[in-house]
């Protein structure tokens, strides 16, 4: 199952990268974060994985498309230039972060000791999340808040032609 | 290869780590500001897919999820403003290609 999910993510992931079209490439999208919250699922945690598919799939995705649709612009522009150094030291500069960061977590003997001292744990639920929240994170939960309001405050702000 | 196909914790940080990957890829080798903002929230989703990982390993540890909340509404700011920018962008310019948009005059 973990396999099953973890297939669907990167392929998800990597029909993104290759997409031309952007709608197409957002739908790749939707089907990577519903292999994220399959995932999560695996990790007995089925809030995070709700949450993922309600607020990742369904609100920012449809934010997203429905931002693709309104500016009509479906297709890749031609580049102005071709710059092909730039694009070659980007692809390099990746596969060296990539090899050495596979390695490290590869050779971790942490990651192991960790792996090898894992108990069966129950499901998360709501109701301990909700305790953890308001007993210890109750700052974090306000201002959380007040960033969402500052955010569609300033997003309306952005948008509006004239202020 | 045995413990990286069964759900060990190298498996996931594993995942995470190209799912970190192929939206950094995005960013970089892509011209479209809206996939680039794909490739950011793949970004974010790598992290969360990590944090959730370590917390389930080290025993259901339930300050994990309360800090995916937190990722969660980060990410949701993060998409209303990026998308408002990309708007008015659009707007001023009609271009969504971030190489028509590097100068700041009109």
């Amino acid at each position: 199952m973990f396999l099953l999910f973890a297939l669907i993510t990167i392929i998800g992931a990597l029909a993104m990268f290759q997409q031309k079209n952007v709608i197409v490439a957002g739908l790749c999208l939707v089907l990577t974060f519903f292999g994220v919250a399959g995932l999560f699922l695996m990790l007995s945690n089925p809030v995070a994985a709700a949450l993922q598919i309600i607020v990742y799939s369904g609100a920012i995705m449809v934010l997203v498309l429905f931002t693709i649709m309104l500016l009509n612009s479906h297709e890749e522009e031609p580049a102005l230039q071709p710059r092909p150094f730039q694009r070659w030291t980007g692809a390099l500069l990746l596969a060296v972060f990539g090899a050495f960061a596979l390695r490290l977590v590869a050779g971790s003997k942490a990651l192991v000791d960790l792996n090898k001292a894992a108990q069966p744990v129950g499901g998360m639920n709501l109701a301990r999340v909700g305790e953890e929240i308001f007993r210890n994170y109750l700052l974090g939960f306000e201002v959380i808040g007040l960033l969402l309001l500052a955010a569609m405050v300033g997003a309306v702000a952005l948008t509006k032609k004239e202020l | 290869m045995g413990p990286w196909m069964s759900g060990s914790l190298q498996g996931y940080i594993f995942v995470a780590l190209l799912l970190f990957i192929i939206g950094l890829a995005t960013v970089l080798l892509r011209r479209t500001l809206l996939m680039q903002f794909m490739g950011v929230e793949l970004m974010l989703n790598a992290a969360n897919v990590a944090l959730l990982a370590f917390a389930r390993f080290r025993g259901g540890d339930v300050a994990g999820t309360v800090f995916y909340l937190f990722i969660l509404g980060v990410a949701a700011c993060e998409a209303a403003i990026g998308l408002a920018l990309v708007i008015a962008l659009f707007r001023h310019r009609k271009t969504t290609d971030a190489d028509r948009a590097d100068s700041l005059r009109q």
